[in-house]
């Protein structure tokens, strides 16, 4: 523990905040641009060259604007709920490795802020703080629209948290370790993505059932609770709610390309070659970002397209069909690191997958004939 | 229902002497009936004559006879012409007229709507309160007598508004408070309201706190609108949910409120037409035949044949950019982020090219006159509509019948939501859509022809659950047919004049009533008109899908989610234009 340590963690963490918080402007620049694109139209191209200072002027503008307090609502948790929401956002990137080790300045600096090793597991905990921020919201802004959306999430990130957690009990028996750096270098041949796809789309879905995003968008759903729990928000205070909902679609999106698609590892076919990490440190987080676009691409994507799930069908879903769906994946991928056997895990993973569906379409068939 | 029994064998005012005597005015129809017989007279002709589908219910104030009068038209589910009857009481309040809601519940909303704006005391109506207006509002507007601030004069055009040929504002030259009238021992200063929502949230329907499980419940009242993304503009409906749950709902409207029936027994008759484009502005040209096929009625004169073909052309059109926006906007009450609304959009922007290049107006068409329309359509736009209606539209109907119908989302948000009955349908007056969608396959186009369409090859669409996934597919179906209808009108087009009438301001319309009806995008528009023989109408209202399709919305919500509350009221496909007026 010497001064040169504490300036390490201190630029790293600043690169790490900084990263989030460009990233968030560029993200809501990305997604309009992106969904405009998707719906026959142009999107935000006046401020600067294709509207780059758009999130400039977007910022100065929410800065700017008055902040209104509704008179009814209570004071301590009204402020205090933006901030609970958008802390965790940030501080769960923090375990992220967006790079292998590089030796600069004659030591040996880990890519990563805090290089723990209860990785998943502090994941899958500050996630679940984040919660607290938006039923905060919800009930102190005293306003039925809000405190129905304030609802809507404890539940629903309740629900979804248990098959996420199963996701990473999966990742954490695949690779052997807890650790996101040795998770990522498990995955040096073959993505996890490929060795048990089906527990990567359920990771998929329960992420953006944790994110709230389309489909799972419940706690604002702009058509029925107006803006659900930040109702009663303007200025500052909603920016830091919507600032929390895409740095946690950031971090969860390299959380996803971490533990699922090699994270900073080059793809499968570069190994060897010069475009791998092992030869150029500095591909590392190149590759984390290509990583981390697509997903969010994915993310905007299917906002774009798909309608939302009606609440009560939520949360069948998430009890129903995805708990028991990754508690037989749990099973399959126990039985095949036992027994040796890595080709048993994507073919059972399959198998169970495919169950699933079969299962779940019959349901669906059986219910709409009973009417 | 039962076997309607042939109308012109049976004489009514021999089964019901004395209390139903036939309408013999110059230019009436129908019977008359006393309030006493109403209801028993109602029954007859529903039970026994199998008029079964009350579409109209509208009061009449005739100031110089001395009477209110209260008119209903009434059709058979089965096609065919319809019955109308009237009933008077005498213009002294309180009028008193039995209500009809338990033999047609469709009743409902209209007879409020006569209450409100008429002060015709329906006895017997379970929930009799004004509906456009306020609570607390002072008098009837619609009444004869009825004089509303800065009065000027009964009818258009204001002389003191045009001194020495020049325009000026009435607003202008009245002095705040000059010609208000207050009734005697009102003080506006001393004036405080009672609440108007009282009896509002009265006439929901309250839940019970109950104990299971030791667990007490209690409901919330949530009040969705005036202001709020999804009603479709200031509609407020006032839910009361228990979680997630809708008990109980009303809704409340009129904040668009402008006395559309009012302002037109102030017009001539032609200067009606441009204010009908406003009543449901996706659909002004369908609006402004609704209205010309009243007024032409009424004077009795032919449509000139190329007219006749215009207008099915830009009826269907409309139409379908109706439909297109509808299941855009369903799609997006379902939360499908816009992209199905702007693919939607997309197309109802040709259309409304075609719109703009024949009347000059993309979305207030005033395109229609009486006994044609206004300009002839040139080589151009046919041109365009050729290649919209035999190649980008059944390209684009497919497109989204290949996207949306078979999506799972869709299909687990719309199946078996919400269902109504086919025998509900018709007895809460659902028109359109919503009716075929509930598996009665009535359509106006072939129920009771107008126009031409008589002469068109198509089929009416009729779907048999009822669900909104059937209020979906209808649509599509609907397009399907006018795509169909188009197809052989642009084949069919003639050559020739555009309008069987010289061009002029002023309109001979001979004295009588007459009703109007056309199949609307949204369902049956009637415009019911009296005239007696000047330049104004004496009575014009305006019998709108939006506001009747309504009445069963407490009907199909209760007991379904918060969020299909949402897409049930984007189905119903509701204008504010058209429900307020």
């Amino acid at each position: 523990m010497d001064w040169t340590l504490f300036l390490e963690w201190l630029i790293k963490s600043l690169i790490v905040v900084l990263m989030l918080l460009v990233g968030f402007a560029y993200l809501t620049l990305f997604e309009r641009r992106v969904l405009a694109f998707m719906q026959v139209r142009i999107g935000p191209n006046r401020a600067g060259w294709q509207g780059v200072l758009q999130p400039v002027a977007d910022a100065i503008k929410l800065i700017f604007k008055e902040e209104l307090t509704p008179g009814q609502v209570f004071q301590p948790l009204f402020t205090l709920a933006p901030i609970i929401t958008v802390i965790p956002a940030v501080v769960v990137a923090a375990v992220i490795p967006w790079g292998p080790d590089v030796e600069l300045f004659g030591r040996t600096i880990k890519l990563a802020v805090a290089d723990l090793n209860l990785g998943t597991l502090y994941v899958a905990a500050v996630a679940s703080i984040a919660v607290y921020g938006i039923v905060l919201a919800g009930w102190s802004s005293n306003n039925k629209y809000a405190m129905l959306g304030g609802l809507r999430s404890s539940a629903q990130v309740i629900s979804y948290e248990l098959s996420l957690a199963l996701c990473f009990v999966l990742v954490t028996l695949m690779a052997g370790s807890m650790h996101a750096g040795e998770i990522v270098e498990a995955q040096r041949g073959l993505w996890f993505i490929v060795l048990q796809p089906v527990g990567g789309i359920v990771f998929l879905i329960a992420t953006l059932a944790e994110v709230n995003r389309a489909p799972f968008d419940m706690p604002e759903a702009e058509q029925e609770l107006t803006a659900g729990y930040h109702s009663e928000y303007s200025g500052m205070k909603f920016a830091l709610f919507f600032m929390a909902e895409y740095i946690k679609m950031i971090a969860i999106s390299a959380i996803a390309a971490t533990f699922y698609f090699g994270g900073y590892r080059e793809p499968w076919f570069l190994a060897g070659t010069w475009l791998s990490v092992d030869v150029n440190w500095w591909l590392g987080p190149i590759y984390m970002l290509i990583k981390v676009t697509a997903l969010l691409f994915f993310m905007v994507w299917i906002r774009a397209t798909l309608p939302r799930m009606r609440y009560d069908r939520l949360m069948a879903f998430g009890w129903k069909v995805l708990l028991p769906l990754m508690l037989v994946l749990v099973f399959v991928t126990a039985v095949g690191i036992l027994a040796e056997a890595w080709w048993l895990i994507p073919v059972l993973s399959l198998a169970a997958g495919a169950v699933a569906v079969f299962l779940v379409n019959q349901a669906l068939t059986k219910k709409w004939q009973r009417r | 229902m039962a076997t309607p029994a042939p109308t012109d064998t049976l004489d009514l005012a021999a089964r019901f002497p004395g209390a139903v005597t036939p309408d013999t005015r110059p230019g009436y129809t129908g019977w008359v009936v006393t309030p006493e017989k109403l209801l028993e007279f109602a029954q007859f002709v529903r039970d026994e004559l199998g008029y079964d589908y009350l579409v109209n219910l509208c009061a009449v104030d005739y100031l110089p006879e001395d009477r209110m009068e209260v008119v209903y038209n009434v059709f058979k589910t089965t096609g065919g012409p319809g019955l109308t009857f009237k009933t008077w009481a005498p213009r002294k309040d309180p009028i008193e007229i039995p209500s009809v809601v338990s033999i047609w519940p469709g009743a409902d909303f209209q007879e409020r709507e006569a209450w409100d704006l008429y002060g015709v005391r329906f006895t017997g109506h379970p929930d009799l309160r004004r509906i456009l207006m306020w609570e607390g509002f002072e008098g009837h507007p619609m009444r004869k007598d009825w004089q509303e601030p800065f009065y000027d004069e009964d009818v258009k055009p204001f002389k003191r508004r045009w001194p020495d040929g020049k325009h000026v504002y009435a607003e202008k030259r009245s002095v705040y408070g000059d010609n208000v009238y207050f009734k005697p021992g009102f003080d506006p200063e001393k004036w405080t309201p009672t609440d108007p929502e009282e009896a509002l949230y009265k006439s929901l329907k309250k839940y019970k706190t109950e104990t299971s499980d030791g667990i007490e419940t209690d409901h919330i009242i949530v009040n969705m609108g005036p202001q709020h993304p999804s009603t479709h503009g200031v509609f407020r409906a006032v839910v009361v949910l228990d979680g997630e749950t809708v008990v109980s709902l009303k809704p409340v409207m009129g904040y668009l409120h402008r006395n559309h029936e009012k302002i037109g027994e102030r017009n001539t008759w032609l200067q009606n037409m441009p204010y009908t484009d406003r009543l449901d502005y996706f659909n002004s040209m369908t609006n402004n035949w609704g209205y010309a096929l009243a007024v032409e009625k009424l004077m009795g004169i032919p449509v000139a044949e190329r007219a006749e073909y215009i207008r099915v052309i830009m009826a269907e059109l409309s139409r379908i950019q109706n439909h297109l926006i509808l299941i855009g906007m369903l799609l997006n009450d379902l939360g499908a982020y816009f992209t199905p609304a702007l693919y939607a959009f997309e197309e109802r922007e040709l259309i409304l090219d075609v719109f703009e290049a024949v009347s000059g107006s993309r979305m207030m068409c005033n395109y229609f006159r009486f006994g044609g329309v206004v300009r002839d359509i040139d080589e151009d736009s046919m041109k365009k509509i050729r290649d919209l209606v035999f190649d980008r539209l059944p390209r684009k109907i497919e497109e989204f019948d290949h996207l949306l119908t078979e999506n799972e989302i869709i299909v687990s948000r719309l199946k078996g939501v919400a269902p109504l009955s086919a025998e509900e349908a018709i007895a809460y007056s659902m028109a359109g859509p919503m009716l075929r969608a509930s598996g009665v396959p009535y359509d106006i186009r072939r129920a009771d022809p107008y126009g031409i369409y008589d002469r068109f090859d198509f089929d009416v669409a009729v779907r048999y659950n009822g669900d909104m996934y059937d209020r979906y597919l209808i649509r599509l179906d609907e397009m399907h047919q006018s795509i169909r209808i188009l197809q052989q009108a642009v084949k069919g087009i003639p050559e020739g004049p555009i309008s069987s009438q010289k061009p002029s301001y002023t309109t001979k319309v001979p004295p009588g009533e007459s009703y109007g009806r056309v199949e609307g995008p949204k369902g049956e528009l009637g415009f019911y008109i009296v005239s007696t023989g000047k330049p104004n109408p004496w009575r014009y209202h305006v019998r709108t899908p939006s506001f009747v399709n309504l009445t069963a919305l407490e009907k199909m919500c209760v007991g379904t989610k918060i969020a299909d509350f949402v897409a049930i009221l984007g189905a119903v496909d509701i204008v504010l234009g058209e429900l307020d007026r």
